[in-house]
């Protein structure tokens, strides 16, 4: 499991074994590959025929032509046999891959809409659900809900038809014979219910206590030095101990009930044919049932106990599938709270409004914890502005509302002067670009790296001028060059390599706004120098709004911004706020006093 | 069942069919009891087993340092923990039922099948060499094939990480239809990989039937050419029919059988890994040849003799052991092959002195705590307690004089009584209570509702960072231990929270030694002694007067934080 945080006990429930709203979603789900659905129908009761031909032709064989001394004619019904084996080899190779091609497209389709879906969400759905929750509704929700498909729908049609034949072909043999094997089935039925019913519980347990058990292991994993210093080991593998041996216990028991069943079940069957033969033998001796009549009936009889056997088995499965889909189709019915308005207004590009502004803004993550209150500014177009503060004053904040990866509780965020909701949001976001210094790289090549999310074809020649602008020159050195892979989160390359790049994919992606939220990273002097540098390429001649942590970069600027209470306190630029002596003049000490001397 | 066939076909009017029929029931009840218990007893075996290994597995990790945690993810070890010890218990139970029964199958029906007619046993068993060769190669492609899609379902969950973790660069970036069909090809090769699979696999699993399918045919075919001949009666050949249905399934079952016993072998030897690693970590730490001496069990530092006494008694009254003196002489220490963290760092904290250590984040302050506490081990001659070598004090008795708060406030999911009382043995209501009470969270703690049984985590009560801390404090207080460490336990507690911890504190550790980490200078300033790191290096050391006249590193820092309070007040 990747993620720590989600609760393994609720991630077990168990759902009804049907539930009609989920079905009629699941039919819904399958209906793309009805084409495929059909086939496979079409073929159940081809494999039933094919399947009781063969009790049938031993019946042949031994009436007509074995007890008749007929050895040419049983030949024949060799030879036929053979035929119909290998017509059933094929059907059933063909059934089960069409059943497997119905599955795998199902898993294939719903796992492509749930990750679409999950990229539409909004921000604060992602504060909410830890990526290991949703990683599971991606990776292995989806494989029960094709299990029910399979397991569930495919195979109750096809033992629906499979016993429906096997009972009309035993009625027809010999209707007293059969209602003589017919009676064993209400017990058997008992028996079944009575013993799933318990080993359901049982297994219920069993995941209740494993859960229980693994949550405690990785809580020891995590927590291994406190139990070091407090000198607990013992008492901590006692306690492991228990837990390991509850869960023991109830593995057994729920090993218990399903042993017992199939026990039980084979037992039955075993009766079942003794009351046949001593049934049938009266039959035989009255001359109304032939020898190879009671032997193909036996075999009906195996035949007809299967699917009866398994008929719990698949309700557990289906019970499984139903609490998946309904984790599934609740994800999926969260409609993303932030989305492009209906009709977006044309942009008028409002000549004089400024290219960014925060009218009278509240905001806050949670209830009524405000971050934001009241919060006002604008930028005008080719003004390069900082905004600085001390730390969870809500600098942050202020970009993530303006791309609208937040909406504000009250107050507006206008872009060239129209408000954000009214934006298009893809336009917005390729408008007002936030630059994550510190970003992540995703797995790829540098080029494909760099090349992110910018539209329409970047010339070569613009990506080596963004390279130099970044003061990147070290991909030239890389033994690939643009095309070197950087591994999961750009793990070959130095974390000061990495700023440089991100730099270089801002100056690519060159959005009219530009936001940096420069990130309080530690990195060698030699690389600061480099990448103080790069920014003041990145920002010559654009709007821009920096984020800035470190006062040191922010004197270029053309204004300064200090929030302080969700507010915009001070403004200026750098030497009208230090003379002024007041929040800025003492953060600016602060900072300065803070580097090593 | 032969018997009573045949006595039909002879004397239909007078066999003895219920004779027959009693035999048979018989039979099968008896087969099932003996399946039962033989199920009952393999399986219960093998959970015990299992059992057992999770328990040994667990006691291997709970002696590894934390250098071991930082290089095994948690996801790895649980990985070894569960599905690895799964995988055994298939071995075990599963494969061993299989294997067993497999070849209890094939020399029962065998003879049964020779007692009845050799040539048509030969007949009968004719085609299954080569379906056993088919059946393996199958099997081969089918791993092969499996191993392939399990492949490819990592790189898509890699991928789906991936994005979904850095949904804000997403979102800024625009890269939602690049992650849409990033994650779309990924999709689309596992279907294509699957379906690979299910193509083989769909060849396979009915083999199965096409196997019993044969057996019936020849049976039929060349038996019925004996019955015809009057070389065999009827009921053997419907006898023999039966007998070749029970060969099937452990034909099958064979090669899947055998991956199972792969599967199991390979999980037993990554499990191993661990509890032999575990067994090797403990013979270091605890029986190592510097603690071979006899008389080294005797506890150094001397245990509080109040812990087992009146559950009344409050930690600040506690009769404490005589407080020990703590000595870092030279000490250069590096975590790897990383640059060193702590370099020659020599300074000495007298029995019952409170020394606190200040400097930047980074500077080393937490590696003297780890280091005393020898969660990672510090070199030879370098750190000793009351003149004695850490590294030969047995660990047990060294931690348990050791009351250390860590950075993290790590704290477990269950009641706030019992994350104190892990402190020690007999931490009673009263004990705890008391802990908390100067811990400075006694009272917060009684407004919940559940008050100190209230349980800590996600499914319980949600601390916040200063709570947590406090907690932490509360925790190392209980069972009073003559000697205190404190790895910046304030830095999520408010100025006036802290004023009043530090007024109990001070009560309360009088008499005993603290150190006392931390980047909050006001905690320090009160210490009988300030040791000021720079990364790694000593460079001041002295009173709070004392280093602020200097005009140093301390007095630079001390200005900083007066700036930052005075910004938090604006």
């Amino acid at each position: 499991m990747p993620e720590s945080t989600y609760d393994p006990e609720a991630e077990e429930q168990l759902g009804r074994a049907f539930d009609r709203r989920l079905g009629a979603r699941l039919m819904r789900a399958a209906r793309p590959h009805r084409r495929i659905i059909t086939g496979s129908m079409l073929l159940f009761p081809l494999i039933a025929v094919a399947e009781l031909a063969q009790p049938w032709l031993l019946k042949v064989a031994i009436d007509d032509h074995i007890l008749k001394s007929d050895w040419l004619g049983l030949t024949w019904v060799a030879g036929l046999y053979i035929g119909v084996l290998a017509i059933l080899y094929a059907l059933r190779t063909l059934e089960e891959y069409l059943m497997q091609l119905t599955g795998q497209r199902v898993i294939h389709d719903l796992r492509a809409a749930i990750f679409d879906h999950l990229l539409r969400l909004e921000a604060r759905f992602f504060d909410r659900n830890p990526v290991g929750r949703l990683m599971t509704r991606v990776l292995h929700d989806v494989e029960a809900v094709s299990e029910a498909l399979t397991s569930g729908l495919f195979a109750v049609v096809a033992d629906v038809i499979t016993l429906t034949a096997v009972v009309a072909v035993m009625l027809w043999i010999d209707w007293r014979l059969a209602l003589v094997t017919f009676s064993i089935v209400p017990i058997l039925v008992l028996v079944a219910v009575y013993f799933r019913l318990n080993a359901r519980d049982a297994y219920r347990e069993v995941r209740r206590r494993l859960a229980r058990l693994n949550g405690f292991l990785q809580e020891s994993l995590q927590g291994m030095p406190v139990i070091q210093l407090f000198v607990r080991e013992r008492h901590e593998r006692e306690r492991f101990g228990r837990l390991n041996t509850d869960y023991r216990r109830a593995l057994f028991g729920s090993m218990r009930w399903e042993a017992s069943l199939y026990a039980t079940v084979e037992a039955l069957g075993s009766i079942a044919l003794a009351l046949l033969i001593w049934y049938g033998s009266e039959r035989i001796v009255a001359e109304s049932l032939t020898f190879g009549g009671l032997v193909a009936f036996i075999q009906y009889t195996n035949r007809f106990f299967l699917p009866i056997r398994d008929l719990g088995a698949k309700y557990t499965v289906m019970q499984w599938a139903m609490a998946s889909s309904e984790r599934i189709f609740g994800l999926l019915d969260r409609a993303p709270a932030i989305v492009s308005p209906p009709a977006p207004g044309p942009r008028p590009a409002r000549s004089g409004s400024p290219a960014v502004e925060l009218d009278a803004v509240w905001f806050a993550y949670d209830a009524d914890d405000w971050v934001l209150r009241d919060c006002s500014f604008s930028v005008a177009p080719g003004e390069r502005v900082a905004i600085v503060g001390a730390t969870g004053e809500g600098k942050t904040t202020c970009a993530r509302v303006l791309n609208r990866s937040y909406d504000v509780r009250q107050g507006r965020v206008l872009v060239d002067g129209v408000d954000v909701r009214d934006w298009e949001l893809a336009s917005l976001r390729r408008h007002v670009g936030i630059i994550f210094q510190d970003s992540v790289l995703f797995a790829g090549t540098v080029e494909e790296n760099l090349r992110l999310g910018a539209d329409g074809a970047v010339s070569p020649l613009e990506l080596a001028r963004a390279l130099e602008t970044a003061r990147a020159g070290f991909v030239a050195d890389l033994p690939k060059g643009l095309g070197e892979l950087l591994g999961e989160r750009g793990a070959n390359v130095s974390h000061g390599q990495r700023q440089l790049l991100a730099i270089a994919r801002a100056l690519v992606y060159n959005p009219a706004v530009l936001i940096l939220d420069e990130a309080m990273s530690s990195v060698d002097p030699e690389s600061e120098a480099l990448i103080r540098q790069a920014m003041t390429g990145l920002l010559a001649g654009r709007t821009s709004i920096t984020i800035a942590h470190r006062l040191s970069t922010v004197h270029a600027a053309d204004r300064i911004l200090v929030l302080h209470r969700g507010q915009v306190q001070e403004e200026g630029t750098h030497a009208d706020l230090l003379r002024r002596g007041g929040l800025y003049a003492r953060l600016y000490e602060l900072q300065t006093g803070a580097a090593p001397a | 069942m032969k018997r009573a066939i045949d006595a039909l076909q002879t004397d239909p009017a007078s066999a003895p069919v219920g004779h027959y029929v009693a035999l048979i029931a018989l039979f099968a009840i008896v087969n099932g009891v003996a399946r039962l218990g033989s199920r009952f007893a393999i399986t219960g075996g093998c959970q015990r087993i299992e059992s057992d290994l999770r328990d040994d597995l667990y006691a291997a990790l709970q002696t590894f340092p934390p250098r071991f945690y930082a290089a095994h993810s948690t996801g790895d070890l649980m990985a070894r923990a569960t599905s690895d010890i799964t995988a055994v218990r298939s071995l075990l139970g599963f494969g061993t039922i299989s294997l067993v029964s497999t070849v209890f199958a094939f020399v029962g029906v065998l003879a049964a099948m020779l007692a009845v007619d050799p040539w048509l046993t030969l007949w009968a068993l004719a085609p299954y060499p080569v379906l056993v060769i088919l059946a393996r190669r199958f099997n081969l492609k089918v791993n092969e094939r499996a191993q392939a899609a399990q492949d490819q379902l990592s790189v898509l969950s890699e991928r789906v990480q991936e994005y979904l973790s850095g949904m804000a660069v997403v979102r800024a970036y625009t890269l939602e239809p690049r992650a849409r069909a990033d994650f779309g090809r990924a999709n689309g090769e596992y279907l294509r990989l699957s379906l690979a699979l299910a193509r083989t696999e769909a060849g396979f699993s009915p083999l199965m039937g096409l196997i019993a399918g044969i057996g019936t045919l020849v049976v039929l075919w060349a038996g019925g050419r004996a019955v015809v001949d009057s070389r065999l009666s009827l009921g053997a050949l419907v006898a023999f029919n039966g007998y070749l249905a029970y060969l099937t399934w452990p034909t099958i079952a064979l090669g899947w059988t055998l991956s199972i016993v792969r599967r199991g072998l390979t999980s037993m030897t990554r499990i191993q890994e661990i509890v032999v690693a575990g067994s090797m970590s403990t013979a270091l730490t605890e029986g190592g040849l510097r603690e071979a001496r006899p008389g080294s069990d005797t506890p150094v530092l001397p245990v509080a003799t109040g812990r087992g006494g009146s559950a009344a008694s409050d930690p600040a009254t506690t009769n404490s052991p005589a407080a020990p003196q703590i000595r870092f002489s030279h000490l250069t220490f590096a975590y790897g092959d990383r640059a060193p963290a702590l370099r020659d760092v020599s300074f000495e904290v007298g029995p019952g002195e409170t020394v606190a250590v200040v400097g930047p984040t980074g500077s080393g302050k937490s590696t003297l705590g780890l280091l005393l506490a020898r969660l990672w081990e510090p070199p030879v001659g370098t750190l000793f307690v009351d003149g004695r070598d850490v590294t030969e004090i047995p660990l047990a008795s060294l931690r348990a004089g050791l009351g250390y708060v860590p950075q993290d406030g790590f704290l477990f999911s269950r009641s706030i009584a019992e994350n104190i009382a892990l402190g020690r043995d007999d931490g009673g209501a009263a004990q705890v209570r008391a802990a908390a009470g100067v811990a400075g969270i006694a009272e917060e703690v009684e407004r919940f509702p559940a008050g100190f049984d209230a349980v800590v985590g996600e499914r319980g009560l949600t601390l916040s960072g200063g709570q947590r801390q406090r907690v932490t404090l509360a925790r190392a207080l209980t069972g009073a231990p003559p000697a205190l460490v404190l790895d910046d336990a304030f830095a999520s507690v408010d100025a006036a929270k802290e004023e009043e911890i530090l007024i109990n504190l001070r009560r309360v550790v009088s008499g005993r030694t603290v150190l006392l980490m931390t980047h909050r200078l006001r905690a320090a300033c009160t210490a009988d002694r300030i040791v000021v790191l720079d990364a790694g290096r000593v460079v001041e050391t002295g009173s709070h007067e004392e280093l602020l006249r200097r005009g140093g590193l301390y007095a630079r820092l001390w200005r900083i934080q007066q700036l930052e309070e005075e910004i938090a007040r604006a």
